[in-house]
């Protein structure tokens, strides 16, 4: 539900790299598309965009206006990792491939409707399943992570007492602040549910548990409307892997990870902690 | 009252001829000379090029891609390079070519070297 495969378009016009440009911008106006992966012999050799056609003389093959140099992703690249590969490399489309030959194309804005429907759209953080789908990528990638699940205090008596507008007005500030004490590139941000917002972190355990108690003092020190006191309780969960694992087995562990996470934080709501770590896992088991 | 044309009647005769002139040549194999000079935005392109020339004289040319300001490639007959090595061969070459020649053009160049060998021997 989360990889290319399921947006992407399939079966690509193609074009081979004898053919004119001529050609190639004749195929793009009938077709109405932007684009075309250059194929000899089935396999991929080249990508030849609208761009590429208005910079070439109309008389060159495609091979001499074409880019050579071609960003390709998989079927099950997940959409967020295809979000980083266009962004890294300041493309507009990627290639879908599977044993070299191109099987499908996606474009920027196709994904980026298609990742609108996982943000939250108060708070404009991701939601649930990107955290999930992260800390998979992680934990495939040999990782070690740590899931930070935090808990705002008592949130519905602000919702019941003072209204939803401004407990709506509270979460996106929850946001804000957070946004502000997360790193790009370690910490992944999203909002869980309701007034429950995670982290995947790929900082050491302890560093992890730094983190969340930066998070929760962050809160504890910001001014809230109407002199209101927002305060979070957060559980921190750690984990690495061993071997590599089936997708199912893979989403499994993660959810006991946040699972974990999650219990931790309301023992720290209970206890009257700020942080309860709730320790370390090895997921040779759940793998 | 007839109405006056505004245009003389046709000719009850008319003649149509055609001139043709005919020039022979013979086509030079292959048609282009020492070093073709590959403009970044000619009609042909490096890859075409190298189609070309081994079609037409299979292993007597190298295409070399450059990193120019003009040129995006340059085809090299490959016995120059024997008479002279290409790193000195072709910044010559293009210094001259970019002279005249635009990103839109291919431009030909023909090259005679002569090498000068002046030997002492003992007597």
């Amino acid at each position: 539900m989360f990889s290319i495969g399921h947006i992407m378009t399939r079966d690509p016009l193609t074009i081979m790299p004898s053919e004119s440009v001529e050609y190639a911008a004749a195929l793009m106006n009938q077709h109405r598309i932007g684009c075309l992966p250059v194929v000899e012999n089935g396999r991929l050799v080249g990508i030849i965009t609208s761009r590429d056609v208005r910079c070439s003389h109309f008389n060159r093959l495609v091979a001499d206006a074409m880019s050579k140099q071609v960003v390709v992703v998989s079927m099950e690249c997940s959409l967020w990792e295809a979000k980083e590969l266009l962004e890294r490399h300041g493309i507009e489309r990627l290639v879908v491939v599977k044993d070299g030959r191109p099987v499908g194309i996606v474009t920027k804005s196709q994904l980026y409707a298609e990742l609108g429907k996982h943000i939250d759209a108060l708070t404009g953080l991701d939601r649930a399943e990107f955290l999930q789908r992260k800390a998979a990528e992680f934990l495939q990638d040999e990782k070690e992570i740590a899931i930070i699940f935090l808990d705002l205090d008592n949130f519905g008596a602000i919702d019941k007492e003072m209204g939803h507008v401004l407990g709506d007005k509270i979460l996106q500030q929850v946001a804000q602040v957070l946004r502000s004490v997360v790193e790009d590139g370690i910490d992944y941000l999203c909002r869980y549910a309701g007034d429950e917002f995670a982290v995947v972190t790929t900082r050491p355990l302890e560093d992890a548990k730094k983190l969340a108690l930066r998070m929760v003092t962050a809160l504890a020190e910001e001014n809230w409307p109407h002199g209101l006191k927002v305060t979070g309780s957060a559980g921190v969960a750690g984990g690495r892997r061993s071997a590599p694992r089936s997708e199912e087995a893979k989403a499994c562990a993660v959810s006991d990870l946040i699972n974990m996470a999650s219990l931790a934080s309301t023992k720290a709501k209970k206890e009257n902690k700020q942080v309860v770590v709730a320790g370390l896992v090895e997921l040779k088991e759940a793998w | 009252m007839p109405s006056k044309s505004l245009f003389p009647s046709a000719p009850s005769e008319s003649k149509r001829k055609a001139d043709v002139t005919i020039r022979l040549s013979e086509f030079e194999i292959p048609p282009m000379q020492d070093v073709l000079l590959v403009g970044k935005r000619a009609p042909i392109g490096p890859e075409a090029i190298r189609r070309m020339v081994n079609a037409l004289s299979p292993d007597q040319y190298e295409v070399i891609q450059l990193d120019h300001d003009i040129f995006e490639a340059a085809v090299l007959k490959k016995s120059l390079a024997r008479l002279l090595p290409e790193e000195k061969l072709l910044p010559i070459v293009l210094e001259e070519g970019a002279r005249i020649a635009t990103e839109k053009t291919v431009v030909k160049a023909q090259v005679n070297i002569v090498i000068q060998v002046s030997q002492v021997v003992d007597l």
